[in-house]
């Protein structure tokens, strides 16, 4: 166990769950597959400043029965793309009501220039670790985590050649797809659907899920009923699970 | 997840409930008082892992969600009845 301290109490925190936060945050600020280290810490920014509350349109849209019949701009702190922008917001603020339609009015372009599929499934990668990390720290008591410098340097901009859109909104990656050149998180994390989810990105899945795993538990954990894992039940941890994914809105 | 029996059914079930409602609502008057509640009851390292289940599951729906990946056949076989009953299929992810 290593100590986080909290309003001057120090608590105990799983050396594992302490490391994977730092990496994550490492590789936030580090170039990606098909963004720079400065332009995943702009979208970082972009979506705390919309978790905030700060999007008028958002809010509009949050509140609209049919929200993809608000029209508007966005209120944006950034210097991103349009459809990057646009991305940002809806998945930060309605993810539950995003369509495969929609997905592909940002990727094939139209009322504003085309955002490449594998962008949009990075933004969603670093939305989610994001979220994971800002939460973590909520639920804590500790304020958001400063923005670190960004980390210089050139996307990778490797698309794995087995992508299909057999699955998803978007392509992803089977297993039996892989290619010699891809990074493979399937043996390592699972390959469910939900590890396939940001596969067209496959470094998206290893920096979700390495720290996921710290945060929930092992893919081979998970119904491990013999042993606990942490320092709550697996009972608790499933009614934990299940109130917060009822709470946002999640039926996966 | 409604159901207070199903709360009951789990040790410290209430408390934890009462976490989640707090943290996803981030009613900053609340808080201090349920994470007081799990540490009193259950201790620091089970608030810890209490508030990292919580992270988890607010963070994979973004892949859920903005993916569209659909249940897997075995999850939908297995929740077949469940998710008729609940009309649940009527929601998208």
């Amino acid at each position: 166990m290593t100590e986080i301290e909290i309003s001057g109490v120090m608590l105990p925190m799983r050396e594992s769950l302490a490391r994977e936060v730092e990496v994550a945050w490492n590789r936030l600020a580090s170039p990606g597959t098909w963004w720079t280290g400065a332009e995943r810490l702009a979208i970082v920014a972009e979506a705390r400043a919309i978790g905030a509350g700060d999007c008028g349109l958002c809010q509009q849209r949050k509140a609209a029965l049919s929200p993809y019949t608000v029209a508007g701009v966005h209120d944006s702190t950034s210097d991103l793309p349009p459809a990057a922008v646009e991305a940002i917001h809806r998945i930060v603020t309605d993810a539950g009501r995003i369509t495969e339609r929609w997905i592909l009015s940002l990727i094939e372009g139209g009322e504003m220039p085309a955002l490449e599929e594998t962008k949009y499934v990075e933004i969603i990668g670093v939305i989610a670790v994001l979220t994971g990390l800002d939460k973590l720290h909520q639920g804590l008591g500790l304020p958001p985590r400063a923005l670190p410098a960004p980390i210089p340097g050139e996307p990778s901009r490797q698309r794995p050649a087995g992508a299909k859109r057999n699955l998803a909104y978007v392509s992803t990656l089977a297993p039996e797809d892989v290619g010699p050149e891809d990074p493979n998180p399937y043996p390592l994390h699972g390959d469910k659907n939900i590890h396939r989810g940001v596969s067209l990105v496959p470094q998206e899945v290893f920096n979700f899920f390495d720290l996921d795993v710290e945060l929930y538990l092992k893919d081979h954990e998970i119904r491990d009923f013999e042993h606990d894992f942490r320092a709550i039940s697996h009972a608790q941890i499933e009614l934990i699970a299940g109130r917060t994914s009822a709470l946002n809105g999640c039926y996966y | 997840m409604t159901d207070d029996g199903a709360v009951d059914s789990v040790a410290h079930g209430e408390i934890l409930m009462n976490l989640v409602a707090v943290v996803h609502g981030g009613n900053l008057g609340e808080m201090a008082s349920a994470r007081r509640a799990v540490r009193e009851n259950m201790g620091d390292a089970a608030f810890v892992d209490a508030c990292a289940t919580i992270a988890s599951f607010s963070a994979v729906v973004k892949i859920a969600d903005g993916a569209g990946i659909p249940l897997e056949d075995f999850k939908e076989e297995a929740t077949r009845d469940l998710r008729a009953e609940l009309s649940i299929n009527d929601f998208q992810s």
